[in-house]
């Protein structure tokens, strides 16, 4: 049985982003270090108070036994080099929590940095396709890029429930306009359903505009206990749950009768209910929602599956007032990864942040108390991961 | 040029192809199979369509693994498969990721009909991927791919001599 001891136990006391470009013109290490110090400013902490340093990354990216030393962090007493993408973006941070509410650690910056435009495209052409394992039953036959593994599902969603290209062009649309109040957004021009109509096809049922963008750029949260973010610097951000999920990969076969058959639904539909029973929340509860969005239509899979509407009726849901600035569930207020840049994941959850301090200027949502941010909803490198915050009193 | 520009790779490999999917086709990547599943790959090298069955509780299951997920039985078997399927999914890849699969081109993922939760990919052949459905029945087919990439190229691997696609089924 989920025990509920985590709730609470720790906050998000600093956040740091770096610029987010096409080409930062410097190293992820670098990269690493500006968003951690930012971050550590933020909070009101230096250095010398840090005993955690954690990453998630795909060997893309700067390992905490590079960045931790580059900043005189040379004997973290915890620290996760985790391999995997978005679906551990938000366990990383769920760890550093565990960490803290054990004791063994008292603060600990988590961190994402990348090149992945400028150095490393998951999305460029001419990559050679990661080592065997499943990727063997995928890559012979071209399939090698995100954008094409997140369209089979995609593809069997709108064929199941009537999902329309019309329901992921609104989401597009808005998390554009989103991205105009964000001075940080890469894209803030606004389009309208007919630009995004007119982008040019990628892998179908997916456009250019239903991808996210390819970024450079860092962010860093730095996570202590509950106690002690109530003396820091900043108000508190309280992590109210943290949970995990297994996969529903298209990379690993499902196991008979298990996991995995139904490719129309995500697992976030198995993380949900762990999250709100650990928080004593439920979807009604939830002020704003940053959804995992490496492309469109992981939208509209994850309002069905963390219980915003009932399934198969996502697509139209997406497409409604309800997920503007000023709707019943504001959804990626930044802009997203699709609009204001993709740093893994980790950019949802500085967004989050913001919004529950009160930070969040023009796109402030009104009264934000509970926060969702998710992972990538176990796609691709199996797993998801999530996290419900509160408004620190 | 930026320190950063400076430091990416050539749009050229070491063997002179392009790596961005541009001019000249090169071979098919061949990830290489695993221990498990060499088996499976060595008889689609023979146009054999294979199922692994656990030996115990006899549940079928696919990719290759020692273990049986349900019984958790160490011994399996071997058997002919039905090699026909239903597609679950699809998508029509308009853009060239790698110059070995120009672009347009389709790509399945097909339940089998030997058993549920047994999935299979592959690309389509024979038919427009405009009269794809969900439920839509199909029939493997073993391609032949090609000469093997270089020694040293990114992609290089196991045998993979053969793979499978596959085309609608009346
Ligand atoms: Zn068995």
């Amino acid at each position: 049985m989920a025990g509920t001891g985590l709730s609470g136990a720790a906050s998000l006391a600093g956040v740091g982003t770096t610029p987010f470009s096409r080409d930062s013109g410097i190293s992820t290490t670098a990269l690493a270090c500006r968003a951690v110090l930012t971050a550590l400013d933020d909070a009101g902490l230096g250095i010398g108070d840090v005993d955690g340093i954690a990453t998630h990354r795909v060997g893309d990216s700067s390992p905490p036994w590079v960045v931790g030393p580059a900043l005189g962090i040379t004997d973290p007493a915890w620290h996760l080099d985790q391999f995997g993408g978005g679906g551990v973006s938000h366990a990383v941070i769920g760890q550093a929590a565990l960490a803290v509410a054990a004791g063994i650690a008292d603060v600990v910056v988590c961190y994402r940095a990348i090149n992945a435009r400028s150095e490393f495209r998951m999305g460029g052409q001419g990559r050679a396709p990661a080592g065997a394992f499943d990727l063997q039953y995928q890559a012979p036959y071209g399939l090698l890029a995100p954008v094409q593994h997140y369209a089979v599902p995609a593809r069997a969603h709108m064929q199941a429930y009537g999902t329309t290209h019309e329901h992921l062009g609104a989401i597009a649309v808005r998390q554009r306009a989103n991205a105009a109040a964000n001075p940080r957004a890469l894209k803030r021009d606004p389009i309208t359903l007919d630009d995004y109509l007119a982008s040019p096809w990628v892998s179908e049922p997916f456009r250019l505009l239903d991808c996210c963008l390819e970024t450079d750029g860092a962010c860093a949260l730095v996570v202590t206990s509950a106690e002690r973010a109530r003396d820091l610097r900043r108000p508190p951000v309280d992590i109210a749950a943290a949970a995990w999920a297994g996969g529903h990969s298209t990379y690993s076969p499902p196991a008979p009768g298990g996991l995995g058959d139904d490719l129309t639904t995500s697992s976030a539909a198995r993380l949900a209910p762990r999250l709100y029973a650990m928080a004593g929340l439920g979807p009604d509860d939830v002020d704003l929602a940053e959804l995992y969005d490496c492309f469109t239509w992981t939208v509209v899979v994850q309002l069905e599956d963390y219980g915003f509407c009932r399934k198969g009726e996502g697509g139209p849901f997406a497409a409604s007032e309800a997920l503007g600035i000023g709707g019943e569930l504001p959804v990626n207020t930044h802009g997203g990864f699709l609009s204001e840049g993709y740093v893994h994941g980790i950019n949802h959850v500085a967004e989050a942040v913001g919004q529950l301090r009160g930070d969040a200027g023009p796109r402030q949502v009104d009264g934000a108390e509970v926060a969702l941010s998710t992972g990538q909803p176990g796609y691709v490198l199996a797993g998801t991961s999530a996290l419900l915050l509160t408004a620190g009193r | 040029m930026n320190r950063t520009q400076s430091l990416r790779q050539d749009v050229r490999d070491q063997d002179g192809r392009r790596r961005d999917g541009r001019g000249a086709a090169a071979p098919r990547p061949r990830p290489g199979a695993d221990r498990d599943s060499a088996y499976w790959w060595e008889a689609v090298g023979e146009g054999r369509f294979l199922v692994q069955y656990c030996a115990d509780c006899r549940t079928p299951r696919f990719p290759a693994r020692e273990v049986c997920a349900v019984c958790l039985s160490l011994e399996w078997e071997w058997r002919e498969g039905t090699g026909t399927g239903t597609v679950d999914g699809w998508t029509v890849t308009r853009r060239t990721f790698h110059p070995a699969f120009e672009a347009p081109y389709t790509v399945l993922r097909v339940a089998l009909d030997d058993g549920p939760a047994l999935y299979c990919w592959g690309r389509l052949v024979g038919a427009d991927p405009g009269d794809l459905r969900r439920g839509q029945p199909v029939e493997a087919v073993f391609t032949d791919t090609g000469p093997a990439p270089g020694a040293g190229a990114p992609t290089g691997g196991g045998a993979f001599t053969k793979v499978v696609d596959w085309r609608p089924r009346e």
